[in-house]
């Protein structure tokens, strides 16, 4: 009887509840009336899945998904939101709806299926929890692997980065001069 | 050796090009100047091959001068090339000496006519075209040559473009020309395919090795090439035309439907006597139509009214005497008879052009009358060319005409039915003829217009003629050796006494026939005409040949056009294609519903396209 | 253990959010369905990595998450220079390119 581990055991309950609470979230993004609403649930999955990196030992992405997603992009979400609105969105049945729903059910049962699918073979890299803490953990861990094999890939995301920027200012100036005039 | 002799297919090709392009800028007397000088080139050329081929004696053959080698392929062989025999010598002679001196009469003629230059332009194209014919080394240039005479015919019966009678009958004559050309196309084939040339010279010496009489290829052969003989000699069933061609100016119907045209389908037969001779089943043959056809032609000329339609049905007949000659083996007898022929037919057809002229086009002889005071001169050329067509003694006609009656009981292959019904056509021509001599000649006018001779342009042509056909009669012998170089063989002169006698009073009986129906009153006339009345419409309606023609072949071929086009074009083919289009539209409409412009309805379209995806991954 | 629960947790919220953007109106709350994906597919990714014992899955996690920050922020940018004009947010009815 004592020879579950405790942790273990925590661990895996703790795992579970957290990936439930994930789902339970994002049901409520998409059911949710009011967009205010959908946008805090959506805070509240995404501080779920950060929850659940740190489980899986990924503290660095735990870290910027925080900083970054929860962080940048869904206050970006909350003023457009505030600068927008949009009424309460009240969701009425019809066909579309149920044959979407339908459509998506099905790949979620072909998905459940691959999951029947046993462990691949596992690539066994050269980073395993002892190896991780010995570097210097994930952060550092992360940035011997990112600037030595992954620089190609680092750059082009920078070079996209930039795109992004430059293409905003670019709508904003199409989207505000016309307005502009308008109202002259 | 006779290379010059191309200058004599060259010189009335330059007068055609030159008339054609500068004919408008020209005045009439150039225009006429250069039309007949052409010819008269060609002319003197001929003669000097003829020179060449006299001083050479009996051994000269003639030879084969080639311009260049058109085509090659594998081991056939094909060069422009003219063949320079003694046959084609004596063509050439007739055409380009005839032709001359219709041109000269012609510049009489068409001078108030405002497309001079045009015509001009067209008859010089006809004597290229005809050289052409006669100077073919090989049955490929005959057939271009055959085909483009059939054009030059086309375009000068319906030289006056506006009267639609005149188009209509050059479309007929062409239609029927070219029905003859498919003919000759088709044993060109055959020949081909058999002996693997097309040159004359090469065929007539493989022939006689390769095929054994009677054979079923040589039959094949020679009917095809009789197809072509007869659409273009007018001859039984292929004969609508001529009549109809009449339509043309009468130096047409002279120069190409008297003396050279409708002689090509003797000229065939007579160069491919070697091919004939193989078949004599299809020479039985040809004498048989040419002796219908002589009957056949004669029996309509005796009642028609318009003069030149007369002239036609006589050059048919005649025509017809000249098929029987070749069937029954006598070519050079037939070539004399054309000759002989070519010079009175066509002092017929002119003098008859003088009379319509000088009437101021009135064509009607029951409208004639007493020309022999207003007319003299053409009153005695006519008078000149009726005898020697009727074959009155001492005349070219009665030389010539005598020799075939003779031989188509006495050669090998003539015989008494043969015979009889030649003296039957020669007794008809007498008839017809002078009847025709007698309404427009004798008795009083019958009409107002101011009857007048014709210029010495056009006079002087005609007493050539009516030299000629006085005569040429005499150098019966003489042609015979000419052409004996080329034929192998003389002409027999069978002795029968009791049968010359009776061909020389056959031409006379019918002479004597017309006086005693023309000049000694109406009423014989009327009361024949009354006794033989459904006999009498039958001729008149030319036996209701063209109307047999239209109810067989031309209303089922309308009829089946129009069907063709109402049925199969319009509901068939055109409904085909117009349901592509109409198709391609449909479901193109029905499919721009998915461009809806949702983005929803894209974004399920993938999460469709990601389930069967995983479908595939999954379950296969 | 690890495997299944990770691949099942993925596939939910992939599907979720698959719904979320074939039910909704509002663009803004589609938009969201589309980050709920990508996340979904970041979880994935970093269970698979712990489990392979390498780095490679954290890298791609990262990428990720800079192109989803750089869609979100172009996307927010047209949303709003469509939207701005017009007072409903319905995505049904920008359908000029129709046909």
């Amino acid at each position: 009887m004592f020879e579950f581990d405790l942790f273990e055991l925590t661990r895996a309950t703790v795992t579970t509840l957290v990936g439930l609470t994930a789902v339970l979230a994002s049901l409520g993004v998409i059911l949710c009336s009011s967009p205010i609403y959908c946008a805090l649930y959506l805070i509240g999955h995404m501080i779920c899945l950060a929850l659940l990196f740190l489980l899986y030992n990924a503290e660095f992405i735990a870290a910027v998904q925080i900083i970054v997603y929860a962080g940048a992009v869904m206050i970006l979400f909350l003023f457009i939101i505030a600068l927008l609105g949009g009424k309460k969105e009240i969701q009425e049945p019809s066909t579309e709806r149920s044959i979407a729903i339908a459509f998506v059910a099905t790949m979620l049962g072909e998905l459940f299926l691959s999951a029947t699918v046993g462990p691949t073979r596992p690539i066994e890299g050269a980073f395993d929890v002892q190896t991780v803490a010995e570097v210097g953990g994930s952060a550092k861990a992360i940035g011997l692997e990112l600037f030595s094999r992954h620089v190609v890939a680092f750059e082009l995301a920078s070079a996209l980065l930039l795109v992004a920027a430059v293409g905003i200012i670019c709508l904003s100036k199409f989207s505000y001069v016309p307005v502009r005039r308008r109202m002259k | 050796m006779f290379s010059y002799c191309w200058f004599i297919l060259i010189s009335p090709l330059v007068g055609f090009v030159l008339l054609s392009w500068f004919g408008n800028g020209m005045s009439r007397k150039s225009a006429g100047l250069l039309g007949c000088g052409s010819v008269g080139i060609s002319f003197l050329i001929t003669l000097g091959a003829l020179v060449g081929f006299l001083l050479g004696g009996e051994n000269e053959k003639g030879g084969t001068s080639t311009l260049y080698n058109w085509v090659t392929a594998g081991s056939f062989s094909l060069n422009m090339s003219i063949l320079v025999d003694p046959l084609s010598v004596f063509m050439l002679l007739i055409i380009t000496g005839v032709g001359f001196v219709i041109h000269v009469y012609s510049i009489g003629y068409m001078e108030k006519d405002p497309e001079f230059s045009r015509f001009f332009s067209y008859m010089n194209f006809f004597i290229f075209s005809m050289s052409l014919l006669v100077l073919a080394a090989d049955f490929f240039f005959l057939i271009v040559g055959w085909a483009l005479v059939g054009l030059a015919s086309y375009l000068l019966i319906g030289f006056w473009k506006e009267k639609t009678s005149a188009v209509l009958a050059a479309r007929k004559a062409f239609v029927m020309n070219v029905i003859g050309d498919v003919g000759m196309v088709i044993a060109a084939f055959i020949i081909f395919d058999h002996l693997g040339t097309l040159s004359f010279l090469e065929v007539f010496a493989a022939a006689k090795s390769t095929f054994r009489p009677n054979d079923d290829t040589i039959l094949l052969i020679t009917v095809f090439l009789l197809v072509g003989a007869f659409a273009k000699s007018a001859q039984i069933p292929l004969h609508t035309w001529l009549a109809d061609a009449m339509e043309g100016p009468t130096p047409v119907s002279a120069l190409i439907h008297a003396a050279t045209m409708v002689t090509a389908g003797v000229y065939l037969i007579a160069r491919c006597h070697v091919l004939y001779e193989l078949a004599p089943f299809t020479m039985y043959l040809i004498a048989t139509v040419g002796v219908v056809t002589a009957i056949f032609a004669g029996s309509m000329a005796m009642v028609q009214y318009d003069i030149k339609r007369v002239i036609a049905y006589s050059t048919m007949s005649q025509l017809g005497f000249m098929f029987l000659a070749v069937g029954v083996g006598m070519y050079s007898i037939a070539m004399f008879h054309l000759m002989t022929h070519a010079f009175f037919k066509a002092l017929l057809f002119l003098s008859a052009g003088s009379v319509i002229h000088g009437l101021n086009d009135e064509q009607d002889i029951r409208k004639m009358g007493g020309l022999r005071h207003s007319m003299p001169i053409t009153h005695i050329t006519f008078l000149i060319g009726s005898l020697a067509l009727a074959g009155f003694p001492l005349t070219s006609g009665f030389f010539s005409k005598e020799a075939i009656l003779i031989n188509s009981y006495h050669a090998d292959m003539g015989n008494i039915i043969f015979w009889a019904m030649a003296i039957l056509g020669a007794i008809m021509t007498g008839f017809y003829i002078f009847r025709v001599y007698f309404y427009a000649f004798s008795g009083q006018p019958r009409t107002d217009a101011n009857a007048h001779e014709s210029p010495l342009i056009m006079i002087a042509p005609l007493g050539l003629l009516a030299f000629l056909s006085l005569t040429a009669g005499f150098g019966g012998g003489m042609i015979d050796d000419f052409l004996a170089t080329y034929f192998g063989t003389h002409m027999p002169h069978p002795d029968d006494v009791l049968l010359e006698t009776i061909g020389l009073s056959a031409g006379l009986i019918g002479i004597v026939g017309a006086v005693g129906f023309y000049m000694t009153g109406k009423d014989r006339l009327e009361f024949v005409k009354q006794i033989l009345a459904p006999l009498y419409d039958l001729l008149f309606n030319k036996y209701y040949v063209d109307e047999i023609y239209d109810f067989l072949i031309v209303k089922p071929t309308r009829a089946t056009g129009a069907f063709l086009e109402k049925r199969v074009e319009k509901l068939g083919i055109d409904f085909a294609v117009d349901q592509v289009g109409f198709q391609t539209r449909e479901v193109s409409r029905l499919i721009s519903f998915w461009q809806s412009g949702s983005v929803r309805l894209y974004a399920f379209n993938m999460i469709v396209g990601v389930v069967t995806i995983l479908m595939f991954v999954v379950f296969l | 253990m690890g495997h299944q629960f990770v691949l099942l947790i993925s596939a939910s919220i992939f599907c979720v959010g698959a719904t979320g953007f074939l039910i909704r109106k509002n663009p803004l709350i589609m938009f969201m369905s589309v980050e709920l994906m990508l996340n979904s597919v970041n979880f994935l990714l970093i269970g698979y990595s712990s489990f392979q014992k390498s780095m490679d899955g954290q890298i791609f996690a990262l990428m990720v998450m800079t192109v989803a920050a750089a869609e979100v922020v172009v996307g927010l940018a047209i949303i709003l220079t469509i939207f701005r004009t017009r007072h409903d947010m319905d995505v049904d009815h920008i359908n000029t390119l129709k046909g």
